[in-house]
């Protein structure tokens, strides 16, 4: 949380976040470059050019896979939502090693001829209409410049500048850019593949990517937040005896907005469920030193008025709450954010 | 474990004391699965074969008659330790430029050609000297070997660049390398035809248009890609050149 922008607010997690994601790109690039061209028992040497771009791309490639890979994950076991803390600096260093890679190819591949190489990078093959042969460099600077455009934006600046719906939109291009990568690589260095080595390692993590967003799709089905009964104007959330102290429960109204339901000092209060910040689900979060604490980046808001501690000045909208019987509803017409609503007491039961 | 016990971390805050083995293990299998990936991808790349620029002869010097079309060849006429009287040479200029602007008004003459050799096996090419160091005039006419036909062949293989092939790259063909063969062939490099099945015990042929000039631009689309070809084989000097029409060119894969 932050009430002025600074290029990056480090705390000991983040350096402990890069510190890890550093050494494990580093010693990847270490062994590629350094180790594995004495182990190969090849008769010809490969260009070191041609060898350092395919050390910096497949290195791009599973940063990315364990990138995707992060959000689902953290829908499956909460214990990974740390990984989802610092992502964004993940994603920086990818677009870096992946401008690295495409720096070894322009200045190789595409230099060395009377054209200027990032001309001839568009010029020199255009059998867009054949599937073998088809030139695959316009996936790869389609992807790359993807990553530059996740990179530039992931700033908070960006965020609050373009609105976090907007934002987020953007940041899906992490999508196109890796189905982008698949056909980069796969109409590219696998065709021409003896060992096959790497093809199944690039095939695994693509799988891998695949098959946790479905798992987590299909967790989301099963275990996702319940629909509010709307047959009234009060939404249906949950019976009073599921509310847990410092934690919600989330209900989806029939727009798709989530809101949370938190139980506070034995009082219920409901807010909009996405973080001002990056849309964070904040009923997923819990109530640390009476403020509402995000799972993803621990921003904090107050659960009866939405509004983040000053000096921060986040705001989330609010709804009513009230109580039938023993059955939690709230009210789903949105207060504007930063609204105050009174908190509605839970009925003292017996023996409490 | 319910809600209330599962531990909570927060970016700013301490790590939760239940979530410090667990991080740990995500972070070493981080940073082995980056290791092992490394060894996996780095070390099983393929062997591009053993080519390459062969500046450990040095600098070659011989002399021969100029054949410019399709390609930039030199007939030997007088050679060294490394090159012998009667090879037949296919030049090439420097980077991704052929000869043919600099050599193309010497047809018929005899040269002094200069320049550093590449080879693949079998496959030679002299890449000359930058601006005039590399061929000199010797201001006298000599003979071109006339060509040989060996009639029509359905071969299967890979059009490449010569160059690349012969080890200016290494790997220097397929299709990860396609835009680079395509961009050195529109530089007039000569393009050579990898076939699958040796004729006469060679396996690298120049190739040429069925007119008998440079290859058509239309073949671009099929080079780095398996084919199959239909085409005039002639024998010029000791060099094998296929006449190719790109209309008798089949992708096989």
């Amino acid at each position: 949380m932050s009430v002025k922008y600074i290029p990056v607010q480090w705390n000991s997690n983040k350096w402990k976040y890069n510190a890890i994601m550093l050494a494990s790109v580093f010693v990847y690039l270490l062994i590629f470059i350094e180790l594995t061209p004495g182990i190969m028992d090849n008769e010809g040497r490969i260009n070191t050019q041609v060898h350092n771009a395919r050390a910096f791309g497949s290195c791009a490639f599973f940063m990315l896979s364990v990138i995707l890979c992060i959000g689902p994950l953290a829908r499956l076991d909460r214990r990974f939502l740390p990984l989802l803390y610092n992502r964004r600096h993940f994603g920086v260093m990818t677009a870096f090693v992946a401008i690295t890679h495409a720096g070894y190819i322009v200045d190789w591949y595409f230099a060395f001829s009377k054209s200027n190489k990032y001309e001839a990078l568009l010029f020199a093959n255009t059998s867009f209409s054949q599937v073998s042969g088809f030139p695959f460099e316009v996936f790869g600077i389609f992807a790359l410049l993807c990553l530059i455009i996740l990179a530039a934006t992931s700033h908070d600046f960006w965020l609050k500048f373009l609105s976090p719906p907007v934002w987020k939109s953007i940041h899906y291009l992490i999508y196109a850019a890796y189905i982008a990568v698949i056909a980069h690589v796969s109409l590219g260095i696998l065709q021409d593949q003896q060992n096959h080595v790497f093809t199944l390692t690039f095939v695994a993590a693509g799988l891998c990517v695949a098959i946790l967003h479905l798992l987590a799709a299909l967790h989301e089905r099963k275990h996702g937040d319940a629909a509010g009964d709307t047959s009234g104007d009060w939404i249906a959330v949950c019976n009073i005896s599921e509310m847990n102290e410092g934690f919600a429960n989330i209900v989806t109204l029939s727009g798709g907005e989530r809101v949370a339901v938190f139980l506070h000092q034995g009082k219920l209060s409901a807010i909009s469920n996405a973080c001002a910040h990056q849309n964070g689900p904040l009923g997923e979060g819990k109530i640390i030193q009476c403020l509402v604490t995000c799972p993803w980046h621990g921003f904090q808001y107050d659960v009866t008025n939405g509004r983040s501690p000053a000096p921060f000045t986040e705001m989330v909208p609010t709804y009513r709450v009230k109580l039938v019987g023993d059955q939690v509803m709230i009210d789903p017409d949105a207060n504007p954010p930063g609204t105050f609503v009174e908190p509605v007491p839970m009925p003292i039961t017996e023996g409490a | 474990m319910s809600k209330s016990d599962a531990p909570f971390f927060v970016g700013y805050l301490n790590i939760p004391k239940g979530l410090k083995g667990f991080l740990l293990k995500v972070s070493l299998l981080l940073f082995f699965g980056f290791t092992a990936g490394a060894l996996l991808a780095g070390a099983t790349q393929d062997d591009p074969g053993q080519a390459g620029f062969r500046f450990d002869f040095g600098r070659q010097t011989v002399e021969g008659v100029i054949q410019a079309k399709p390609y930039p060849l030199l007939h030997v006429t007088k050679g060294n330790e490394r090159i012998e009287i009667g090879e037949t040479l296919m030049l090439t200029g420097q980077g991704k430029s052929g000869a043919m602007a600099s050599i193309a008004a010497l047809e018929g003459t005899v040269i002094e050609a200069t320049g550093i050799l590449l080879n693949r096996g079998e496959l030679r090419m002299l890449q000359l000297l930058g601006g005039n160091r590399g061929f000199k005039s010797l201001e006298t006419d000599g003979p071109v070997p006339a060509s040989e036909s060996l009639g029509t062949w359905r071969l299967q293989g890979e059009i490449c660049d010569g160059k690349c092939l012969a080890g200016a790259m290494q790997p220097g063909r397929g299709l990860a390398h396609k835009a680079c063969a395509n961009l050195c062939l529109i530089g007039d490099i000569p393009p050579v035809f990898v076939s699958s099945q040796p004729i006469d015990g060679e396996e690298y042929f120049l190739v040429g248009s069925v007119e008998g000039g440079s290859l058509s631009a239309a073949a671009y689309d099929y080079v780095g890609n398996f084919v199959e070809i239909e085409a005039a084989l002639e024998r010029q000097g000791d060099l094998m050149v296929l006449k190719l029409d790109p209309k008798r060119i089949k992708v096989i894969r």
